[in-house]
């Protein structure tokens, strides 16, 4: 941003991985581009810029460019963030983006991270197990407002894959469920209308793929751009699932 | 390469909630279901709806007497008498049915706390007690044009917890999804539709679904405003575009285009209408409550069109606060409490904090009206089937089922979502059970063929031309600037003249990239003229409106008309021609007469007609347009919700 | 409809989860051990801040009542149960490692500001935790080479005198051997082994605890404030061990007879 005393906007110059995988000439390097900074600018607004300007070809993702959508996590300076939320006056004039870590890459900035969260979903079945079918002409079930509100917390990820990029057991585990998954387990497991007994949620979420898996980088929550209490998440499922292996001796 | 060819039984082309929501109906009903989506389901734009979904359940104080009928006449008074009131009425009957079946899949609503709660009601704070017995049921907050509190929400995130509930369903359900593909083109044979060609945006090759059904469920045309609207930046309205370019099948209301009160100024994202609903104020720059005067009654809280209309006067009269960005005007929820803030309105807490820097409990939040709903769209039957071709179903956004007519109410999106992917995947699974797949490769092949060739000409053009970019950034500025909240027929008739010019230059444009792969230039470039061609059935649907009706304003025409424009625009685009053409039908059997709206003028044309003689001829004249009839299961099902309205 | 628990479950992959949150209490559970016995081990060795005598005499203590033999054969098991668990968690290939410390580098060093959080376990700016991960791994690898070899040492102090002559553990074998050059991995063993076991702790304290225990800033500062305590105590016992400083606490025992 253009400050009082300096009406000259900054020079911002990024430094922006490319690669093509369906291009075979393509090989992965660092290209560098510099545009003026305005106002209020955005990672989005200046990665338009650049491939409406100056290389059309440049790959990345944004869909919301609100913040709620998931879809512009990327490697920012080395740290996971949100393209859209990530403003540049935040930032030094030197820019380096990186697609995420941990996830397939599609070219330049993108990666498939639709894949990797399908997957996950399937593994953890995260969905509502009923306990009886639904019936349209009866009330809802009751639920304490407190508690909704608790679900909401969890139910907040935007399954953007900061946390997953940002960690390095994720890095080299691909099984590992990391920040999204485990978050993801806890908030069915404290949903009264999900009927898995601890017995079932034991299989999901302890072991190494599971919340055994973190060493405690705790790089996942500070990175996470809902800033989700995943430590908290962690730390709950280690207690509860010792409980039930205590409990089942 | 070979080209691919993937045959199923139902194919959905999109990943919102509405589409979802009907895969769901079809796979549970037994059909093979096929999602395509340009991002995964979901990142799909109604993950951003936050704040509410309208559905009569009537369980706080202030929904008491609230009922499916009284949210039907809200909805009609709403849309000014434009919507098809059959349809509405299915669908307020639904739409309890529709949340509870959200509660089922997981939605953590809020709900009731039975003891003193403390609302913030018309500039005051009120102690309301919530009788014990309602506490745990899911609750409700103000919305704009309702007449009860209706809005069921999940603290600020009501479309994100709505869209992964039902995801999850859809994961469960094991339905097939191709994210990242994108429908270029609809397969038909001039009156059946056999599925679809589509681009994987992934490695930018071809391929062909056959579908014994297809779903068009692609949301709004937003973009087409460029920057000026609160949709996502895939908001591109693809979808309509398909269906415009058979030729056959007709558009309905395009210029019925909504404009949201509350965009943060500049960047258009969205601050949900829940903060007025919550007691939020508007002011000018001399921090004055013009709706007070405005509206006496609704205050805030009139209809989008009604609001956002008042506060362009008021920016036009002089009293908008200037900024190098444009004049706006301002948001005040300070009031509400940092608690109440961080906790029912997390997602504008946040918002306001990312993208404008500062801390709403104690800033006042710079807003201006901007584009936000499409309620125009492809134009369906009452089972969601597309007028003139056969097997080519439309749901949610990307329809016009029609129940929003000239303007929606806030809330009512996302319930129609849920309703109509009920309703129309119901319909889509009994009819994809009963017909049979005319696997007709031939077709499929051709339909390939010409995607490709399309493709092939546009990379072979050659010299120098304004980028595609630049003949967005047009569109958008013309849309925003001819084609906004106030209208009037020259700076429309201009509109059109520079929007057919904007085809003509598109047709010719150059690309700088031709690489390999998913080239999101060429990906922009296939999805540009669509764009410029919905743009245009919206200017010139505007122009030849000459009357006032919800969110379309002539300023040279200012009052409703119901003489002669009791009617629904149709628009379609015959193959090789130049320009649409239009066409109109009656809106649908009314069983709530024409009348005043309860908030902005009083003052319209009468229709003279009595509502018998208009009711007799509303069949005909859509039949004349192409609606195919109704199936019996649906004739049945409607026959059990019509009626009784008024 | 699937209805079933789970790709996780089968009777094979039940057994191996179990195990693997039985292999996770172990390695937190030996970690923690042996930190808490780390603190003692400074009182205990601290001992010769009082001089001479009064180290010898609770080492004589220790030995004459047994303790010592046991503790160090316990001390020895536990550390080599917790080095073989501990380390599952490291990976295999350098490749892996490599990719892990570039990821933590990137995130130590990117200084992006953030706007205040609205939480108690607010992020830290920069992050920091995943090095201070990497650096547990590497003190982890020291700490089991010259720990060992401390071990094997000690181990000979106390057992040698239970089968023939020996001085068992006392100060002028002690002294002597510090002074003579032990100073130095002794010097990187206390720095290593203190930063690995507050560090460890604080994870510990976190990944069990994080929502009921204080806030992650608390924890940190805590952690922080022992480390520097019991580097301190340590260092002023390896200086007099060395001979280059005399007992500060000498006046203590200056009225006991011996
Ligand atoms: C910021 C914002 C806030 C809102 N808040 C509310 C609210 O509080 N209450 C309310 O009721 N309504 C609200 N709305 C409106 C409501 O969210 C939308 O109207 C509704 O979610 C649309 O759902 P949909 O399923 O029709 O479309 P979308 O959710 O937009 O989904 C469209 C899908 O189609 C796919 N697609 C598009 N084109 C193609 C193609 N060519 N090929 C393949 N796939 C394609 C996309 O990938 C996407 O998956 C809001 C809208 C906005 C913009
Ligand atoms: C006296 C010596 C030691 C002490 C006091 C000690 C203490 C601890 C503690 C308290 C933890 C935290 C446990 C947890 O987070 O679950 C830990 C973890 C660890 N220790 Fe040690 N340790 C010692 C020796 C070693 C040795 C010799 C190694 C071997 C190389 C080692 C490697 C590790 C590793 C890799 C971890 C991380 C494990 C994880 O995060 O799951 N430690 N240690
Ligand atoms: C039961 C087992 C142990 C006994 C009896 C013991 C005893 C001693 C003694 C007598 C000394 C004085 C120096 C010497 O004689 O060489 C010493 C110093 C030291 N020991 Fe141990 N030790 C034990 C275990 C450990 C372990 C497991 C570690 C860490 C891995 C450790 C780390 C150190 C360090 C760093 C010093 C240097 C002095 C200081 O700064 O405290 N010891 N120990
Ligand atoms: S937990 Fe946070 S960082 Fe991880 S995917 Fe969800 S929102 Fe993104
Ligand atoms: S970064 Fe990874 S190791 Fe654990 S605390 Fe977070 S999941
Ligand atoms: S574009 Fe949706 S989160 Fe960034």
């Amino acid at each position: 941003m253009t400050d009082k005393n300096n009406p000259r906007p900054r020079r911002l110059r990024f430094e922006i991985f490319r690669y093509n995988p369906e291009d075979p000439e393509s090989k992965p390097h660092i290209e560098t581009f510099e545009i003026d900074e305005r106002p209020y600018m955005t990672l989005y607004m200046a990665l338009s810029e650049i491939r409406e300007t100056l290389d059309a070809s440049l790959q990345f993702d944004f869909a919301c460019r609100s913040a709620i959508c998931g879809s512009c996590g990327m490697l920012v300076n080395g740290r996971p963030a949100l393209g859209c939320r990530t403003l540049t006056a935040d930032l030094p004039e030197e820019i380096r983006l990186h697609p995420l870590p941990a996830f397939k890459l599609i070219g330049d900035l993108s990666v498939d991270t639709g894949i990797w969260f399908r997957e996950m979903a399937e593994r953890t079945e995260a969905w509502i197990h009923e306990q009886l079918p639904f019936d349209p002409d009866a009330e809802e079930q009751r639920m304490s407002d407190d508690i909704a509100a608790a679900i909401y917390e969890g139910d907040r990820c935007i399954e953007c894959g900061c946390c997953v990029a940002s960690c390095g057991v994720a890095n080299v585990n691909p099984e590992f469920l990391a920040g999204a998954g485990l978050n993801r387990i806890a908030r069915f497991m404290m949903d009264p209308r999900d009927g898995r007994t601890d017995a079932d949620w034991f299989e999901v979420v302890a072991g190494d793929q599971g919340v055994f898996g973190c060493v405690g980088m705790m790089a996942c929550a500070d990175v996470c751009p809902k800033e989700l209490p995943l430590l908290d998440v962690y730390a709950y499922l280690r207690r509860r699932t010792l409980g039930t292996k205590i409990a089942s001796g | 390469m070979t080209p691919q060819v993937i045959t199923t039984d139902v194919l959905v082309i999109g990943g919102g909630l509405a589409g979802e929501r009907c895969a769901m109906e079809a796979a549970a009903a037994g059909q093979e279901a096929v999602i395509l989506s340009l991002v995964p389901p979901r990142r799909s734009h109604s993950c951003a709806a936050q704040g509410g979904m309208q559905a009569a359940l009537g369980n706080c104080v202030k929904a008491e007497g609230d009922s499916p009928q009284v949210h039907f006449l809200d909805t009609v008074r709403g849309s000014d008498w434009g919507a098809d009131q059959e349809v509405a009425n299915i669908f307020a009957e639904e739409a309890p049915i529709a949340v509870r079946e959200l509660a089922h899949f997981g939605v953590p609503w809020t709900r009731v706390r039975g003891g003193t709660n403390i609302y913030f009601i018309k500039g005051e704070f009120v102690d309301i007690e919530e009788p014990l017995e309602n506490d745990g049921l899911i609750t409700h907050r103000d919305f704009g044009g309702t007449a009860k509190w209706r809005a069921c929400y999940a603290a600020a995130g009501t479309g994100h917890a709505a869209l992964y509930a039902v995801d999850s369903e859809v994961v469960r359900l094991g339905i097939t999804v191709r994210d990242r593909a994108e429908a270029v083109s609809l397969i038909h044979d001039g009156t059946r539709c056999h599925g679809v060609v589509a681009r994987c945006l992934r490695t930018g090759t071809y391929f062909a679904v056959m579908a014994k059904a297809t779903v068009i469920a692609t949301g709004g045309y937003g973009r087409i405003y460029g920057g000026y609207t609160t949709n996502a930046t895939i908001n591109y309205g693809t979808g309509a575009a398909l269906a415009l370019n058979t030729g056959v099948v007709p558009l309905g209301n395009m210029e019925a285009v909504q404009f949201h009160p509350t965009a943060l100024s500049p960047s258009g994202i969205l601050i949900t209408e829940g903060c007025r609903g919550d007691g939020g104020y508007l002011l000018d720059k001399n921090l004055h409550r013009f709706m007070v005067d405005a509206e006496p009654e609704k205050q805030e809280l009139a209809s989008r069109d009604v609001v956002s209309r008042h506060m362009m006067q008021c920016i036009q009269d002089g009293n908008g606060v200037d900024s190098p960005n444009g004049r706006h005007l301002w948001l005040d929820i300070r009031h509400l409490g940092e608690e109440h803030l961080t906790t029912k309105l997390l997602e504008v807490f946040d918002i306001c904090r990312d993208f404008a820097g500062i801390n709403p409990a104690h800033d006042l939040i710079p807003v201006r009206p901007t584009q936000h709903y499409s309620m125009g769209g492809v134009r369906v039957n009452k089972d969601g089937e597309a007028y003139g071709m056969a097997g080519l179903y439309a749901v949610g956004e990307a329809a016009c089922w029609d129940m929003h007519g000239f303007n929606r109410l806030g809330g009512n999106s996302l319930a129609e979502t849920l309703v109509a992917g009920r309703v129309v995947g119901a319909r889509v699974a009994e009819y994809a059970s009963g017909a049979t797949l005319h696997a007709n490769t031939g077709l499929a092949f051709d339909a390939l063929n010409a995607e490709e060739q399309r493709t092939q000409s546009l990379l072979s053009r050659e010299g120098s031309s304004r980028s595609v970019y630049e003949i967005r950034d047009s569109l958008g500025e013309i849309m925003i600037g001819k084609v906004g909240i106030f209208r009037n027929g020259a700076d429309l008739s201009s509109a059109v003249d520079e929007l057919k010019v904007l085809i003509f230059e598109c047709d010719k444009a150059v690309l700088k990239q031709k690489g390999p792969g998913a080239n999101p230039e060429l990906a922009f470039a296939l999805r540009l003229p669509g764009m410029l061609r919905l743009a245009l059935t919206v200017a010139m649907g505007a122009l030849a409106r000459t009357e006032s009706r919800g969110a379309h304003f002539r300023v040279d025409y200012p009052l409703r008309n119901d003489q002669d424009w009791l009617s629904r625009t149709l628009v379609r685009w015959q193959q090789n021609a130049g320009e649409p053409t239009l066409s109109y039908e009656r809106v649908g059997l009314m069983d709530l007469p024409p009348g005043h709206r309860g908030y902005g003028s009083d003052e319209r044309i009468e229709m003279e007609a009595s509502l018998e003689e208009y009711n007799e001829g509303v069949l005909d004249s859509q039949s004349a347009e192409g609606r195919l009839e109704s199936s019996e299961a649906m004739g049945s099902k409607l026959r059990r919700y019509s009626g009784g309205a008024a | 409809m699937k209805t079933t628990t789970g790709s996780l479950k089968g009777a094979d992959s039940i057994s191996k989860a179990r195990r693997q949150v039985i292999y996770e209490l172990i390695s937190g559970c030996t970690g923690l051990v042996l930190a808490l016995f780390m603190w003692g081990h400074v009182i205990l060795v601290g001992s010769i801040l009082t001089g001479e005598r009064g180290f010898d005499w609770l080492a004589t203590l220790l030995e004459d009542y047994y303790v010592a033999q046991p503790t160090v054969a316990a001390i020895f098991a536990i550390f080599i149960v917790h080095a073989v668990f501990a380390s599952r968690k490291i990976p295999a290939q350098l490749r892996e490692r490599r990719q892990m410390i570039e990821l933590a580098k990137g995130l130590k060093q990117s200084g992006r500001e953030k706007v205040p959080s609205r939480r108690d376990n607010s992020p830290f700016v920069p992050h920091l935790e995943s090095m201070l991960w990497i650096w547990q791994v590497r003190t982890g690898m020291v700490i089991l080479v010259i720990g060992s070899f401390h071990l094997i040492l000690l181990g000979i102090d106390v057992f040698t005198p239970l089968f023939g002559p020996g001085p068992g553990i006392d100060s002028a074998t002690s002294m002597g051997r510090v002074a003579a050059g032990l100073w130095l991995p002794y010097s990187i063993l206390l720095l290593c082994v203190e930063f690995h076991a507050g560090v460890g702790l604080y994870r510990l304290a976190i990944k069990w605890g994080s929502g009921v225990l204080p806030s992650r800033h608390i924890l940190h500062r805590i952690e922080q404030l022992i480390f520097w305590v019991v580097l301190g105590l340590g260092t002023l016992t390896l200086l007099v061990l060395a001979g280059w400083m005399s007992p500060p606490l000498e006046f203590l025992l200056s009225g006991v007879s011996p």
